[in-house]
């Protein structure tokens, strides 16, 4: 009978790590990546030689990117995959780690995220488009933002107010790629991009890394991990798109399908969630997004957001880092970002961005395709 | 003589090149690869053609755009067909919000002009009449 992870080995998050996100530079990905994963070491408190596999995701480098990076480490010799999943690379990496841990293969395992923004490069299908060219992604959104004001007589104005929360907490963020908070008037008043969506509504998609560090309790004892700084993977959970009814935004159905199996499987309610770092690559997508993990019914959302239920120190902190908007979004180490920051909030070391008390923090991401990855954290 | 942009996927009437499933599930454009709903493939799915009349789910102006080839603004819309498969693609351009809900139909719009001479046509929607 198929297991959850709950069901197997514990695994814990015991060393987070990030290169600041950044806009495109000169910097080599190599140092981006090894700077990540120093940190994360840095954290555990252990060294290098410690670190029994490898989850290297990137979507854009191409080819067979990650040895010339983790050599730079010291070459060990350790099993090494790279994982490439759209925007959900990092949590898949961070998954692949997890299960890896779990099922008792290895003791410790990294996940690292990193990337450059080169051109995407998706090969064709065979199959011909009306003007798929035309439907960028923030068309895309522009689409479904439409779609949701004129159902739930919802304003522009207000949908755009995700993205002064969480630019504000993204100002806080030493390793946020805007560090600027931006006023209603300012993120209204952007380069308009498509329909009512500006710039300032939208993820600078830049460079960067994030690293995870994950082990067991046998890891944690052996290695001398402090084990109240372990922030325990209570679930972690993936699918994929299906066949929705006509006119069913995909990425909205898919999230409330994953985080329904996810909160089942981990049994934990949507009350229970404390941090939420959730793809708000797009201000609507956040409003769907908590929406579809349960927070509040569906065209609720704004109501929380203005009443501040969504800031730190509200009922949920929804994108504490920044989020996708304003931490910014390399594709390869978004995933793997969400759960430095989750990490960082369960312990109580998020400094000026610390949630009160928080206990057990939601990873959703989406990547094109579609997919969808949840993980589950909670504090001992 | 006018010549189609894309005549693998609409006709010179407007009808759109779809196919359907022994399953039952319609989709757009006619592909052998394999149905999306139940895996049957090749020769079990069947060509048929789409009406070219569906109901507007959203549309948006897009006033930025990369690519040089299509140059910005211009309409994008989200139709569900009267047949049954989503599609997305240009609207023909237009001043007036369009409410979701609003009937739409195809229409072909000259977009160039081939080497021969021949104007090009390619597929729209606009509000129906």
């Amino acid at each position: 009978m198929a297991r959850t992870l709950k069901d197997l080995r514990p695994v814990y998050v015991v060393g987070v790590g990030w290169h600041r996100y950044q806009n495109p530079s000169d910097t080599p990905y190599v140092t981006l990546g090894v700077t990540a994963i120093r940190e994360a070491l840095a954290d555990a408190r252990i060294a290098w030689p410690s670190v029994e596999s490898a989850y290297v995701a990137t979507a854009l480098l191409g080819m067979a990117s990650g040895r010339p990076m983790l050599r730079h480490l010291g070459a060990t010799g350790i099993p090494l995959s790279h994982v490439e999943n759209a925007s959900a690379s990092g949590s898949t990496a961070f998954r692949q780690a997890c299960i890896e841990v779990a099922g008792g293969l290895v003791d410790v395992s990294l996940a690292v995220g990193v990337d450059k923004r080169n051109p995407v490069r998706r090969d064709n299908t065979g199959m011909d488009n009306l003007a798929e060219d035309a439907i960028a992604q923030f068309t895309h959104f522009s689409l479904l933002t439409n779609e949701y004001a004129y159902r739930h007589k919802v304003s522009f104005e207000d949908i755009a107010r995700v993205a002064v929360k969480n630019h504000r907490n993204g100002a806080r963020n030493r390793n946020a790629q805007r560090q600027q908070e931006r006023s209603l008037d300012e993120v209204l008043g952007g380069k308009k991009v498509a329909g009512s969506l500006t710039a300032l509504q939208c993820t600078p998609v830049g460079e960067g890394a994030a690293a995870a560090i994950v082990a067991s309790e046998d890891g944690i004892k052996q290695l001398g991990i402090d084990p109240n700084r372990a922030i325990r993977v209570i679930g972690s959970t993936a699918r994929s798109e299906r066949v929705y009814a006509a006119g069913l935004g995909f990425d909205a159905v898919l999230t409330k399908e994953t985080t329904a199996v996810a909160l089942q499987e981990a049994q934990v309610s949507p009350q229970d969630l404390d941090i939420i770092e959730l793809h708000d690559a797009f201000t609507v997508e956040e409003l769907h997004y908590i929406e579809n993990i349960g927070l509040c019914p569906e065209g609720q959302g704004v109501h929380l957001l203005k009443e501040g239920a969504l800031d730190i120190g509200g009922r949920c902190a929804v994108n504490p880092s920044g989020g996708l908007i304003a931490m910014g979004h390399p594709i390869g180490p978004t995933g793997i970002g969400q759960i430095g920051e989750i990490t960082l909030q369960l312990r109580g070391e998020a400094g000026t961005r610390q949630h009160p008390n928080a206990r057990t923090g939601l990873a959703h991401m989406v990547g094109v395709g579609a997919v969808c990855y949840v993980h589950l954290l909670q504090r001992p | 003589m006018d010549t189609l942009l894309k005549p693998t996927l609409y006709t010179p009437d407007g009808a759109l090149l779809g196919g359907r499933c022994p399953c039952g599930h319609v989709f757009f454009p006619m592909q052998g690869h394999g149905c999306e709903v139940c895996g049957r493939h090749g020769a079990d799915l069947k060509p048929m053609t789409l009406a070219g009349r569906g109901k507007l789910l959203s549309s948006t102006v897009v006033h930025l755009h990369a690519d040089k080839a299509r140059t910005a603004p211009f309409t994008v819309g989200k139709i569900a067909l009267a047949d049954g498969p989503v599609v997305r693609t240009l609207l023909v351009d237009t001043v007036q919000q369009i409410a979701p809900g609003t009937e739409m139909a195809t229409a072909l719009v000259p977009v160039g002009i081939g080497d021969d001479g021949t104007t090009i046509l390619d597929l729209r929607f606009r509000p129906e009449r």
